[in-house]
Protein backbone atom coordinates (compact mmCIF):
# COMPACT_ATOMS: atom_id res chain seq x y z
CA UNK A 1 0.00 0.00 0.00
CA UNK A 2 1.16 3.29 -0.98
CA UNK A 3 1.05 5.71 2.05
CA UNK A 4 2.84 8.64 0.78
CA UNK A 5 0.63 11.20 -0.10
CA UNK A 6 -0.23 10.57 3.93
CA UNK A 7 3.00 10.55 4.70
CA UNK A 8 3.97 13.88 2.76
CA UNK A 9 0.82 15.40 4.47
CA UNK A 10 2.10 14.75 7.77
CA UNK A 11 5.79 16.09 7.27
CA UNK A 12 4.59 18.99 6.19
CA UNK A 13 1.95 19.63 8.68
CA UNK A 14 -1.15 20.13 6.16
CA UNK A 15 -3.79 18.44 9.06
CA UNK A 16 -6.34 19.78 7.34
CA UNK A 17 -6.09 17.48 4.37
CA UNK A 18 -5.74 14.33 5.85
CA UNK A 19 -9.08 12.99 6.29
CA UNK A 20 -9.57 13.41 2.34
CA UNK A 21 -6.35 11.46 1.38
CA UNK A 22 -7.26 9.13 3.85
CA UNK A 23 -10.33 8.76 2.16
CA UNK A 24 -9.38 8.72 -1.18
CA UNK A 25 -6.63 6.13 -0.68
CA UNK A 26 -8.90 3.73 1.44
CA UNK A 27 -11.32 3.56 -1.66
CA UNK A 28 -8.74 3.48 -3.98
CA UNK A 29 -7.07 0.17 -1.99
CA UNK A 30 -10.36 -1.53 -1.10
CA UNK A 31 -10.86 -1.48 -5.17
CA UNK A 32 -7.52 -3.31 -6.01
CA UNK A 33 -9.37 -6.10 -3.56
CA UNK A 34 -6.83 -5.87 -1.27
CA UNK A 35 -7.21 -6.66 2.57
CA UNK A 36 -6.53 -3.52 4.30
CA UNK A 37 -7.63 -3.41 7.36
CA UNK A 38 -4.81 -4.79 9.17
CA UNK A 39 -2.37 -2.22 8.21
CA UNK A 40 -5.18 0.95 7.86
CA UNK A 41 -3.90 4.21 9.78
CA UNK A 42 -7.16 3.96 11.69
CA UNK A 43 -5.78 6.47 14.53
CA UNK A 44 -4.58 8.90 11.87
CA UNK A 45 -7.80 8.64 9.85
CA UNK A 46 -9.80 9.37 12.82
CA UNK A 47 -7.77 12.07 13.97
CA UNK A 48 -7.75 13.76 10.49
CA UNK A 49 -11.90 14.01 10.97
CA UNK A 50 -11.36 15.76 14.18
CA UNK A 51 -8.97 18.07 12.69
CA UNK A 52 -11.76 19.35 9.99
CA UNK A 53 -14.27 19.18 12.74
CA UNK A 54 -15.97 15.86 10.83
CA UNK A 55 -17.57 14.08 13.56
CA UNK A 56 -20.46 12.20 11.30
CA UNK A 57 -17.45 10.90 9.00
CA UNK A 58 -15.62 9.56 12.10
CA UNK A 59 -18.76 8.04 13.80
CA UNK A 60 -18.78 6.19 10.47
CA UNK A 61 -15.44 5.04 9.99
CA UNK A 62 -15.64 3.72 14.02
CA UNK A 63 -18.58 1.70 12.72
CA UNK A 64 -16.82 -0.19 9.96
CA UNK A 65 -13.57 -0.81 12.09
CA UNK A 66 -13.54 -4.74 12.43
CA UNK A 67 -13.90 -5.56 16.37
CA UNK A 68 -10.59 -7.81 16.10
CA UNK A 69 -8.93 -4.45 15.40
CA UNK A 70 -11.15 -2.43 17.93
CA UNK A 71 -9.98 -5.58 20.40
CA UNK A 72 -6.42 -5.49 19.36
CA UNK A 73 -5.01 -2.28 19.00
CA UNK A 74 -5.59 -0.41 21.88
CA UNK A 75 -4.38 3.13 20.48
CA UNK A 76 -7.11 2.49 17.95
CA UNK A 77 -10.06 2.76 20.72
CA UNK A 78 -8.47 5.59 22.59
CA UNK A 79 -8.35 7.50 19.87
CA UNK A 80 -11.94 6.89 19.31
CA UNK A 81 -12.79 8.03 22.84
CA UNK A 82 -11.70 11.67 21.81
CA UNK A 83 -14.51 11.36 19.12
CA UNK A 84 -17.15 9.64 21.62
CA UNK A 85 -16.40 12.91 23.68
CA UNK A 86 -16.80 15.14 20.77
CA UNK A 87 -19.88 13.74 19.31
CA UNK A 88 -21.57 14.18 22.73
CA UNK A 89 -20.34 17.31 23.70
CA UNK A 90 -18.35 16.74 26.63
CA UNK A 91 -16.43 19.59 25.99
CA UNK A 92 -13.44 19.14 28.86
CA UNK A 93 -13.60 15.33 28.47
CA UNK A 94 -11.95 15.38 25.29
CA UNK A 95 -9.05 16.73 26.50
CA UNK A 96 -8.57 13.96 28.95
CA UNK A 97 -8.95 11.59 26.28
CA UNK A 98 -6.55 13.33 24.71
CA UNK A 99 -3.83 13.16 27.79
CA UNK A 100 -5.14 9.86 28.87
CA UNK A 101 -3.16 7.59 26.54
CA UNK A 102 0.52 7.13 25.80
CA UNK A 103 0.36 8.12 21.96
CA UNK A 104 2.80 6.77 19.08
CA UNK A 105 5.46 8.44 17.77
CA UNK A 106 3.78 9.33 14.15
CA UNK A 107 0.52 10.04 16.36
CA UNK A 108 1.44 12.31 18.74
CA UNK A 109 2.27 15.12 16.01
CA UNK A 110 -1.11 14.89 14.78
CA UNK A 111 -2.61 14.72 18.76
CA UNK A 112 -0.27 17.62 19.53
CA UNK A 113 -1.78 19.42 16.85
CA UNK A 114 -5.31 18.62 17.20
CA UNK A 115 -5.15 19.42 20.81
CA UNK A 116 -3.95 23.03 20.20
CA UNK A 117 -6.93 23.58 17.54
CA UNK A 118 -9.44 22.73 19.46
CA UNK A 119 -8.37 25.24 22.95
CA UNK A 120 -8.68 27.78 20.20
CA UNK A 121 -12.25 26.22 19.01
CA UNK A 122 -13.19 26.22 22.75
CA UNK A 123 -11.81 29.79 23.10
CA UNK A 124 -13.98 30.88 20.15
CA UNK A 125 -16.73 28.92 21.30
CA UNK A 126 -16.53 31.12 25.16
CA UNK A 127 -15.84 34.22 23.34
CA UNK A 128 -19.22 34.14 21.41
CA UNK A 129 -21.48 32.95 23.89
CA UNK A 130 -20.94 34.12 27.39
CA UNK A 131 -20.42 37.27 29.05
CA UNK A 132 -19.13 36.40 31.90
CA UNK A 133 -18.08 32.83 32.45
CA UNK A 134 -16.30 31.57 36.14
CA UNK A 135 -12.75 30.26 36.03
CA UNK A 136 -13.42 27.06 37.36
CA UNK A 137 -15.71 26.24 34.20
CA UNK A 138 -13.08 28.10 31.60
CA UNK A 139 -9.99 25.86 32.73
CA UNK A 140 -12.57 22.99 31.74
CA UNK A 141 -13.35 23.93 28.35
CA UNK A 142 -9.76 25.32 28.11
CA UNK A 143 -7.93 21.98 28.88
CA UNK A 144 -6.03 24.26 31.79
CA UNK A 145 -5.79 24.34 35.41
CA UNK A 146 -7.22 27.58 36.39
CA UNK A 147 -4.84 30.13 36.88
CA UNK A 148 -3.02 29.26 33.40
CA UNK A 149 -7.01 29.64 31.82
CA UNK A 150 -6.95 33.03 33.71
CA UNK A 151 -3.51 34.18 32.25
CA UNK A 152 -4.09 32.37 28.73
CA UNK A 153 -8.20 34.46 28.53
CA UNK A 154 -6.38 38.12 29.88
CA UNK A 155 -3.69 38.26 27.39
CA UNK A 156 -7.10 38.22 25.13
CA UNK A 157 -8.39 41.13 26.90
CA UNK A 158 -10.67 39.33 29.19
CA UNK A 159 -10.90 40.85 32.92
CA UNK A 160 -10.39 38.90 35.98
CA UNK A 161 -12.65 39.54 39.13
CA UNK A 162 -10.43 38.09 41.61
CA UNK A 163 -12.96 38.13 44.30
CA UNK A 164 -15.49 35.65 42.70
CA UNK A 165 -13.27 34.46 40.24
CA UNK A 166 -15.02 35.40 37.68
CA UNK A 167 -14.06 36.47 34.11
CA UNK A 168 -15.74 39.43 31.89
CA UNK A 169 -15.05 38.64 27.73
CA UNK A 170 -13.70 41.24 25.50
CA UNK A 171 -16.12 40.50 22.30
CA UNK A 172 -13.29 41.12 18.91
CA UNK A 173 -15.54 42.45 16.70
CA UNK A 174 -16.28 40.87 13.50
CA UNK A 175 -13.99 41.88 10.70
CA UNK A 176 -15.64 41.00 7.68
CA UNK A 177 -14.51 41.95 4.32
CA UNK A 178 -16.91 44.75 3.75
CA UNK A 179 -15.13 46.09 0.39
CA UNK A 180 -16.96 46.01 -2.27
CA UNK A 181 -16.15 45.09 -5.73
CA UNK A 182 -17.41 47.25 -7.98
CA UNK A 183 -18.41 44.84 -10.71
CA UNK A 184 -20.55 42.97 -7.94
CA UNK A 185 -22.63 45.80 -7.41
CA UNK A 186 -23.19 46.70 -11.64
CA UNK A 187 -24.38 42.80 -11.92
CA UNK A 188 -27.17 43.20 -9.22
CA UNK A 189 -27.99 46.57 -10.08
CA UNK A 190 -28.55 45.03 -13.68
CA UNK A 191 -30.48 42.10 -12.39
CA UNK A 192 -33.09 44.37 -10.34
CA UNK A 193 -33.43 46.18 -13.66
CA UNK A 194 -34.16 43.46 -15.45
CA UNK A 195 -36.54 42.44 -13.10
CA UNK A 196 -38.56 45.53 -13.06
CA UNK A 197 -38.89 45.57 -16.38
CA UNK B 1 -4.38 -11.21 -18.55
CA UNK B 2 -5.13 -12.40 -21.57
CA UNK B 3 -8.91 -13.62 -21.32
CA UNK B 4 -9.94 -10.63 -19.89
CA UNK B 5 -8.33 -9.39 -23.09
CA UNK B 6 -10.50 -11.14 -25.45
CA UNK B 7 -13.23 -10.12 -23.31
CA UNK B 8 -13.02 -6.62 -24.00
CA UNK B 9 -12.23 -6.89 -27.91
CA UNK B 10 -15.30 -9.46 -27.86
CA UNK B 11 -17.33 -6.19 -26.29
CA UNK B 12 -16.37 -3.99 -28.45
CA UNK B 13 -16.51 -6.04 -31.35
CA UNK B 14 -20.06 -7.23 -31.33
CA UNK B 15 -21.54 -4.23 -29.59
CA UNK B 16 -22.37 -2.84 -33.04
CA UNK B 17 -25.55 -4.26 -33.70
CA UNK B 18 -28.65 -5.74 -32.17
CA UNK B 19 -28.21 -9.32 -33.15
CA UNK B 20 -24.79 -9.47 -32.05
CA UNK B 21 -25.59 -7.76 -28.82
CA UNK B 22 -27.60 -10.87 -28.03
CA UNK B 23 -24.68 -12.96 -28.48
CA UNK B 24 -22.69 -10.97 -26.70
CA UNK B 25 -24.94 -11.37 -23.93
CA UNK B 26 -24.03 -14.87 -23.76
CA UNK B 27 -21.02 -14.45 -23.94
CA UNK B 28 -21.02 -12.33 -21.01
CA UNK B 29 -23.55 -15.09 -19.92
CA UNK B 30 -20.39 -17.39 -20.06
CA UNK B 31 -17.67 -15.47 -18.60
CA UNK B 32 -19.55 -14.63 -15.32
CA UNK B 33 -16.88 -16.64 -13.81
CA UNK B 34 -14.15 -14.80 -15.34
CA UNK B 35 -15.69 -11.78 -14.32
CA UNK B 36 -15.64 -12.82 -10.62
CA UNK B 37 -11.84 -13.71 -10.14
CA UNK B 38 -10.55 -10.59 -12.32
CA UNK B 39 -13.38 -8.61 -10.59
CA UNK B 40 -10.08 -6.41 -9.23
CA UNK B 41 -8.91 -5.31 -12.54
CA UNK B 42 -12.21 -4.65 -13.53
CA UNK B 43 -11.85 -0.80 -12.96
CA UNK B 44 -8.43 -0.74 -15.70
CA UNK B 45 -10.73 -2.21 -18.15
CA UNK B 46 -13.82 -0.05 -17.93
CA UNK B 47 -11.51 2.58 -19.38
CA UNK B 48 -10.65 0.69 -23.04
CA UNK B 49 -14.93 0.37 -23.47
CA UNK B 50 -16.34 3.61 -24.95
CA UNK B 51 -19.95 3.69 -22.61
CA UNK B 52 -21.62 5.43 -25.45
CA UNK B 53 -21.71 1.95 -27.48
CA UNK B 54 -21.53 -0.58 -25.33
CA UNK B 55 -24.81 -0.55 -23.36
CA UNK B 56 -23.83 -3.67 -21.40
CA UNK B 57 -21.19 -2.28 -19.68
CA UNK B 58 -24.28 -1.39 -17.23
CA UNK B 59 -24.89 -5.14 -16.75
CA UNK B 60 -21.20 -5.85 -15.91
CA UNK B 61 -21.37 -3.00 -13.53
CA UNK B 62 -24.02 -4.78 -12.04
CA UNK B 63 -23.12 -7.70 -12.09
CA UNK B 64 -19.93 -6.42 -9.83
CA UNK B 65 -22.27 -4.67 -7.72
CA UNK B 66 -23.53 -8.12 -6.42
CA UNK B 67 -20.06 -10.00 -6.21
CA UNK B 68 -19.31 -7.32 -4.32
CA UNK B 69 -21.65 -7.94 -2.00
CA UNK B 70 -21.77 -11.31 -1.90
CA UNK B 71 -18.00 -10.81 -0.96
CA UNK B 72 -19.49 -9.07 2.00
CA UNK B 73 -17.00 -5.99 1.29
CA UNK B 74 -19.17 -3.08 -0.42
CA UNK B 75 -16.49 -0.77 -0.14
CA UNK B 76 -14.35 -2.42 -2.89
CA UNK B 77 -17.12 -1.06 -5.22
CA UNK B 78 -17.23 2.35 -4.16
CA UNK B 79 -14.34 3.53 -6.30
CA UNK B 80 -15.08 1.50 -9.65
CA UNK B 81 -18.55 2.42 -9.53
CA UNK B 82 -18.16 5.73 -9.15
CA UNK B 83 -15.05 6.17 -11.90
CA UNK B 84 -17.98 4.04 -14.06
CA UNK B 85 -20.83 6.57 -13.40
CA UNK B 86 -18.38 9.48 -14.41
CA UNK B 87 -17.64 7.30 -17.36
CA UNK B 88 -21.06 6.52 -18.68
CA UNK B 89 -22.93 9.79 -17.94
CA UNK B 90 -23.07 12.40 -20.99
CA UNK B 91 -23.00 15.03 -18.43
CA UNK B 92 -23.21 15.73 -14.88
CA UNK B 93 -26.84 16.23 -14.99
CA UNK B 94 -27.65 12.64 -16.58
CA UNK B 95 -28.98 10.34 -14.03
CA UNK B 96 -27.53 6.58 -14.75
CA UNK B 97 -28.75 3.19 -13.89
CA UNK B 98 -25.76 2.99 -11.52
CA UNK B 99 -26.32 6.40 -9.56
CA UNK B 100 -28.56 4.05 -7.18
CA UNK B 101 -26.24 1.00 -7.39
CA UNK B 102 -23.27 3.09 -5.86
CA UNK B 103 -25.58 5.21 -3.50
CA UNK B 104 -26.27 1.78 -2.09
CA UNK B 105 -23.06 0.72 -1.63
CA UNK B 106 -21.63 3.73 -0.08
CA UNK B 107 -24.29 3.20 2.19
CA UNK B 108 -23.57 -0.64 3.05
CA UNK B 109 -20.11 0.49 3.42
CA UNK B 110 -20.50 3.16 5.63
CA UNK B 111 -19.04 5.36 2.86
CA UNK B 112 -21.45 8.71 2.95
CA UNK B 113 -18.96 11.29 2.30
CA UNK B 114 -18.76 9.36 -1.05
CA UNK B 115 -21.77 9.11 -1.69
CA UNK B 116 -22.09 13.25 -1.50
CA UNK B 117 -19.73 13.71 -4.62
CA UNK B 118 -22.43 12.20 -6.96
CA UNK B 119 -25.57 14.09 -4.59
CA UNK B 120 -24.35 17.52 -5.06
CA UNK B 121 -25.13 17.39 -8.82
CA UNK B 122 -28.28 19.12 -9.77
CA UNK B 123 -29.92 15.88 -12.22
CA UNK B 124 -32.03 16.97 -15.35
CA UNK B 125 -32.10 13.80 -17.39
CA UNK B 126 -33.17 10.47 -16.33
CA UNK B 127 -33.09 7.08 -18.15
CA UNK B 128 -35.99 5.30 -16.08
CA UNK B 129 -38.00 6.83 -13.54
CA UNK B 130 -37.81 3.92 -11.60
CA UNK B 131 -33.71 4.92 -10.89
CA UNK B 132 -34.45 8.33 -9.98
CA UNK B 133 -36.81 6.97 -7.33
CA UNK B 134 -34.19 4.19 -6.02
CA UNK B 135 -31.38 7.50 -5.89
CA UNK B 136 -34.09 9.61 -4.11
CA UNK B 137 -34.43 7.34 -1.55
CA UNK B 138 -30.99 6.56 -0.85
CA UNK B 139 -29.78 9.91 -1.31
CA UNK B 140 -32.32 11.06 1.30
CA UNK B 141 -30.82 8.43 3.67
CA UNK B 142 -27.36 9.57 3.04
CA UNK B 143 -28.21 13.48 3.31
CA UNK B 144 -30.20 12.10 6.77
CA UNK B 145 -26.35 10.37 7.99
CA UNK B 146 -24.73 13.18 7.33
CA UNK B 147 -27.57 15.73 9.31
CA UNK B 148 -28.18 17.75 5.97
CA UNK B 149 -31.71 17.79 7.22
CA UNK B 150 -32.94 20.03 4.40
CA UNK B 151 -31.57 18.14 1.11
CA UNK B 152 -32.66 14.82 2.98
CA UNK B 153 -36.46 16.31 3.02
CA UNK B 154 -36.29 17.37 -0.37
CA UNK B 155 -35.06 13.48 -1.86
CA UNK B 156 -37.77 11.91 0.42
CA UNK B 157 -40.33 14.21 -0.82
CA UNK B 158 -39.54 13.17 -4.74
CA UNK B 159 -40.05 9.43 -3.03
CA UNK B 160 -43.09 10.10 -1.56
CA UNK B 161 -44.99 12.10 -4.24
CA UNK B 162 -43.70 10.09 -7.27
CA UNK B 163 -45.97 8.41 -9.89
CA UNK B 164 -47.30 5.35 -8.93
CA UNK B 165 -50.04 2.81 -9.43
CA UNK B 166 -49.87 0.99 -5.94
CA UNK B 167 -48.17 1.85 -2.84
CA UNK B 168 -45.19 -0.45 -2.39
CA UNK B 169 -42.49 -0.40 0.49
CA UNK B 170 -40.26 1.98 -0.49
CA UNK B 171 -42.49 4.74 -0.56
CA UNK B 172 -43.72 3.45 3.01
CA UNK B 173 -40.13 3.55 4.14
CA UNK B 174 -39.56 7.42 3.05
CA UNK B 175 -42.77 8.74 4.30
CA UNK B 176 -42.01 7.25 7.70
CA UNK B 177 -38.65 8.88 7.48
CA UNK B 178 -40.29 11.76 5.72
CA UNK B 179 -42.33 12.10 8.82
CA UNK B 180 -39.29 12.09 10.86
CA UNK B 181 -37.17 14.88 9.55
CA UNK B 182 -39.19 17.18 9.14
CA UNK B 183 -40.09 17.15 12.64
CA UNK B 184 -36.27 17.50 13.18
CA UNK B 185 -35.94 20.15 10.56
CA UNK B 186 -39.29 21.77 10.56
CA UNK B 187 -40.79 21.49 14.27
CA UNK B 188 -43.44 19.86 12.72
CA UNK B 189 -45.47 18.06 10.01
CA UNK B 190 -48.38 18.77 7.66
CA UNK B 191 -49.93 15.27 6.39
CA UNK B 192 -51.58 17.14 3.47
CA UNK B 193 -49.69 15.77 0.41
CA UNK B 194 -48.99 17.84 -3.01
CA UNK B 195 -52.22 17.43 -5.43
CA UNK B 196 -49.44 15.71 -7.61
CA UNK B 197 -48.98 12.90 -5.30
CA UNK B 198 -50.48 9.46 -6.78
CA UNK B 199 -53.67 8.35 -5.39
CA UNK B 200 -52.30 5.24 -4.14
CA UNK B 201 -49.76 7.17 -1.80
CA UNK B 202 -52.55 9.41 -0.68
CA UNK B 203 -54.66 6.76 0.39
CA UNK B 204 -52.52 4.31 1.95
CA UNK B 205 -49.65 5.66 3.20
CA UNK B 206 -51.03 7.15 6.22
CA UNK B 207 -52.41 3.88 7.27
CA UNK B 208 -49.02 1.67 7.49
CA UNK B 209 -47.41 4.59 9.17
CA UNK B 210 -49.42 4.92 12.36
CA UNK B 211 -46.83 4.97 15.16
CA UNK B 212 -45.11 7.70 13.39
CA UNK B 213 -48.48 9.37 12.44
CA UNK B 214 -49.28 9.22 16.48
CA UNK B 215 -45.07 10.78 17.39
CA UNK B 216 -46.67 13.37 15.10
CA UNK B 217 -49.38 14.08 17.35
CA UNK B 218 -47.41 13.75 20.85
CA UNK B 219 -44.91 16.53 19.17
CA UNK B 220 -47.50 19.00 18.84
CA UNK B 221 -48.61 18.53 22.40
CA UNK B 222 -44.88 20.36 23.29
CA UNK B 223 -44.83 18.20 26.14
CA UNK B 224 -41.61 16.54 26.69
CA UNK B 225 -42.28 13.83 29.19
CA UNK B 226 -45.29 12.82 26.79
CA UNK B 227 -43.20 12.55 24.18
CA UNK B 228 -40.29 10.38 25.69
CA UNK B 229 -42.82 8.24 27.34
CA UNK B 230 -44.55 7.64 23.85
CA UNK B 231 -40.98 6.84 22.07
CA UNK B 232 -39.96 4.41 25.52
CA UNK B 233 -43.40 2.46 24.31
CA UNK B 234 -43.13 2.27 21.02
CA UNK B 235 -39.15 1.68 20.86
CA UNK B 236 -39.47 -1.73 19.23
CA UNK B 237 -41.52 -1.12 16.66
CA UNK B 238 -39.06 1.99 15.62
CA UNK B 239 -35.89 -0.22 16.07
CA UNK B 240 -37.71 -2.66 13.38
CA UNK B 241 -37.51 0.14 11.34
CA UNK B 242 -33.98 1.03 11.79
CA UNK B 243 -35.46 4.42 12.86
CA UNK B 244 -34.94 4.38 16.38
CA UNK B 245 -31.65 7.07 15.85
CA UNK B 246 -33.80 9.39 13.88
CA UNK B 247 -36.74 9.45 16.36
CA UNK B 248 -34.30 10.12 19.40
CA UNK B 249 -33.18 13.30 17.17
CA UNK B 250 -36.60 14.04 17.01
CA UNK B 251 -36.73 13.87 20.92
CA UNK B 252 -33.87 16.29 21.36
CA UNK B 253 -35.30 18.79 18.68
CA UNK B 254 -38.13 19.18 20.92
CA UNK B 255 -36.08 21.07 23.49
CA UNK B 256 -34.40 23.06 20.71
CA UNK B 257 -37.74 23.86 19.55
CA UNK B 258 -38.76 25.29 23.12
CA UNK B 259 -35.80 26.87 23.96
CA UNK B 260 -36.11 28.55 20.87
CA UNK B 261 -39.59 30.01 21.36
CA UNK B 262 -38.44 31.04 24.37
CA UNK B 263 -36.67 33.74 22.27
CA UNK B 264 -39.98 35.51 20.94
CA UNK B 265 -41.03 36.14 24.02
CA UNK B 266 -38.49 37.14 26.34
CA UNK B 267 -34.65 39.40 25.92
CA UNK B 268 -33.59 37.69 28.85
CA UNK B 269 -34.08 34.86 31.13
CA UNK B 270 -32.67 32.91 33.54
CA UNK B 271 -30.97 29.73 32.99
CA UNK B 272 -33.08 27.86 35.80
CA UNK B 273 -36.08 29.63 34.33
CA UNK B 274 -35.15 28.35 31.28
CA UNK B 275 -34.54 24.40 32.68
CA UNK B 276 -38.03 24.39 34.23
CA UNK B 277 -39.77 25.90 31.41
CA UNK B 278 -38.42 23.38 29.01
CA UNK B 279 -38.39 20.72 31.89
CA UNK B 280 -34.80 19.76 31.81
CA UNK B 281 -33.42 18.58 35.60
CA UNK B 282 -30.87 21.50 36.63
CA UNK B 283 -29.43 25.13 35.37
CA UNK B 284 -26.51 23.87 34.45
CA UNK B 285 -28.21 21.29 31.96
CA UNK B 286 -29.94 24.19 30.85
CA UNK B 287 -26.53 26.25 29.87
CA UNK B 288 -25.57 23.47 28.13
CA UNK B 289 -28.19 23.07 25.88
CA UNK B 290 -28.05 26.71 25.16
CA UNK B 291 -24.36 26.76 24.38
CA UNK B 292 -24.47 24.34 22.11
CA UNK B 293 -27.64 25.79 20.28
CA UNK B 294 -24.92 28.81 20.15
CA UNK B 295 -22.45 26.14 19.20
CA UNK B 296 -24.74 25.05 16.06
CA UNK B 297 -25.67 29.04 14.87
CA UNK B 298 -29.48 27.45 16.21
CA UNK B 299 -29.79 30.68 18.30
CA UNK B 300 -28.25 34.08 18.56
CA UNK B 301 -27.74 34.48 22.62
CA UNK B 302 -24.86 35.36 25.42
CA UNK B 303 -24.61 33.71 28.63
CA UNK B 304 -24.02 35.63 32.31
CA UNK B 305 -22.84 32.89 34.48
CA UNK B 306 -22.24 35.72 37.50
CA UNK B 307 -25.81 36.47 37.04
CA UNK B 308 -27.33 33.08 35.88
CA UNK B 309 -29.02 34.46 32.68
CA UNK B 310 -28.98 34.37 28.87
CA UNK B 311 -29.69 37.28 26.70
CA UNK B 312 -31.25 36.96 23.67
CA UNK B 313 -30.06 38.54 20.86
CA UNK B 314 -30.71 39.27 17.35
CA UNK B 315 -28.91 37.58 14.52
CA UNK B 316 -25.79 39.90 13.84
CA UNK B 317 -26.05 39.34 9.76
CA UNK B 318 -26.37 43.03 8.66
CA UNK B 319 -26.43 41.26 4.95
CA UNK B 320 -23.54 43.82 3.97
CA UNK B 321 -20.83 41.72 3.21
CA UNK B 322 -18.88 40.62 0.42
CA UNK B 323 -19.94 36.74 1.03
CA UNK B 324 -23.19 37.78 1.50
CA UNK B 325 -23.20 39.56 -2.13
CA UNK B 326 -21.22 36.62 -3.35
CA UNK B 327 -24.09 34.35 -1.99
CA UNK B 328 -27.13 36.08 -3.94
CA UNK B 329 -25.20 36.55 -6.78
CA UNK B 330 -24.45 32.67 -6.99
CA UNK B 331 -27.71 31.66 -6.23
CA UNK B 332 -29.57 34.39 -8.88
CA UNK B 333 -26.96 32.96 -11.25
CA UNK B 334 -28.45 29.11 -10.62
CA UNK B 335 -31.97 30.57 -10.83
CA UNK B 336 -31.33 32.26 -14.07
CA UNK B 337 -29.82 28.96 -15.63
CA UNK B 338 -32.95 26.93 -14.09
CA UNK B 339 -35.30 29.34 -15.35
CA UNK B 340 -33.97 29.14 -18.64
CA UNK B 341 -34.05 24.85 -18.27
CA UNK B 342 -37.48 24.96 -17.58
CA UNK B 343 -38.46 27.64 -20.36
CA UNK B 344 -36.64 24.78 -23.05
CA UNK B 345 -38.81 21.95 -21.19
CA UNK B 346 -42.02 23.78 -21.06
CA UNK B 347 -41.66 24.33 -25.03
CA UNK B 348 -40.45 20.77 -25.08
CA UNK B 349 -43.37 19.62 -23.81
CA UNK B 350 -45.70 22.02 -25.68
CA UNK B 351 -44.62 20.15 -28.89
CA UNK B 352 -45.80 16.56 -27.83
CA UNK B 353 -48.62 15.41 -29.36
CA UNK B 354 -48.94 13.16 -26.61
CA UNK B 355 -50.01 16.95 -24.36
CA UNK B 356 -51.11 18.19 -27.52
CA UNK B 357 -54.24 15.76 -27.89
CA UNK B 358 -55.37 16.06 -23.88
CA UNK B 359 -55.03 20.06 -24.29
CA UNK B 360 -56.84 20.18 -27.46
CA UNK B 361 -59.64 17.65 -25.83
CA UNK B 362 -59.87 20.62 -22.58
CA UNK B 363 -60.07 23.32 -25.10
CA UNK B 364 -62.58 25.65 -24.37
CA UNK B 365 -64.78 26.65 -27.19
CA UNK B 366 -64.26 30.78 -27.79
CA UNK B 367 -66.22 33.48 -28.80
CA UNK B 368 -65.64 35.40 -31.72
CA UNK B 369 -64.81 38.84 -29.10
CA UNK B 370 -62.08 36.80 -28.18
CA UNK B 371 -60.00 36.95 -31.22
CA UNK B 372 -58.06 39.73 -31.69
CA UNK B 373 -58.93 41.72 -34.83
CA UNK B 374 -55.71 40.73 -37.06
CA UNK B 375 -56.09 40.12 -40.54
CA UNK B 376 -56.28 36.46 -41.89
CA UNK B 377 -53.66 36.56 -43.63
CA UNK B 378 -51.47 36.53 -40.63
CA UNK B 379 -53.33 33.81 -39.25
CA UNK B 380 -50.78 30.44 -39.14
Amino acid sequence: MDFSPLTDALASKSYEKIADICDDLMLKVAAEGIVFQDEWPYVIHLLGYYYVNDINSARFLWKSIPSTIKDSRAEVVAAWKIGQHLWTRDYAGVYDAIRGFDWSQEAQALVAAFSELYTKRMFQLLMSAYSTISTQDTALFLGMNEDDAAYYVQQQGWTLDPASRMLTVKKQPLVTEQKLDPSKMQCLTEYVFHLEH
Amino acid sequence: MQSIENLVTQIQGLSSNASDITALKDYLKAAEDLLRSESTRLLSFLDQLDPSKHSLVINVCKRYKDQVLLLEAPIRGVGPMLTAIRKIQSSTEHLTTLHPEFLQLCLLAKCYKAGLSVLEDDIYEINLPRDFFLYCYYGGMIFIGQKRFRKALELLHNVVTAPMSSINAIAVEAYKKYILVSLIHHGQFSSTLPKYTSSAAQRNLKNFSQPYMELVNTYNTGKIAELETYVQTNREKFESDNNLGLVKQVVSSMYKRNIQRLTQTYLTLSLQDIANTVQLNSSKEAEMHVLQMIQDGEIFATINQKDGMVRFLEDPEQYKTCEMIEHIDSSIQRIMSLSKKLTAMDELISCDPLYLGKAGRERQRFDFDDFDSVPQKFNI
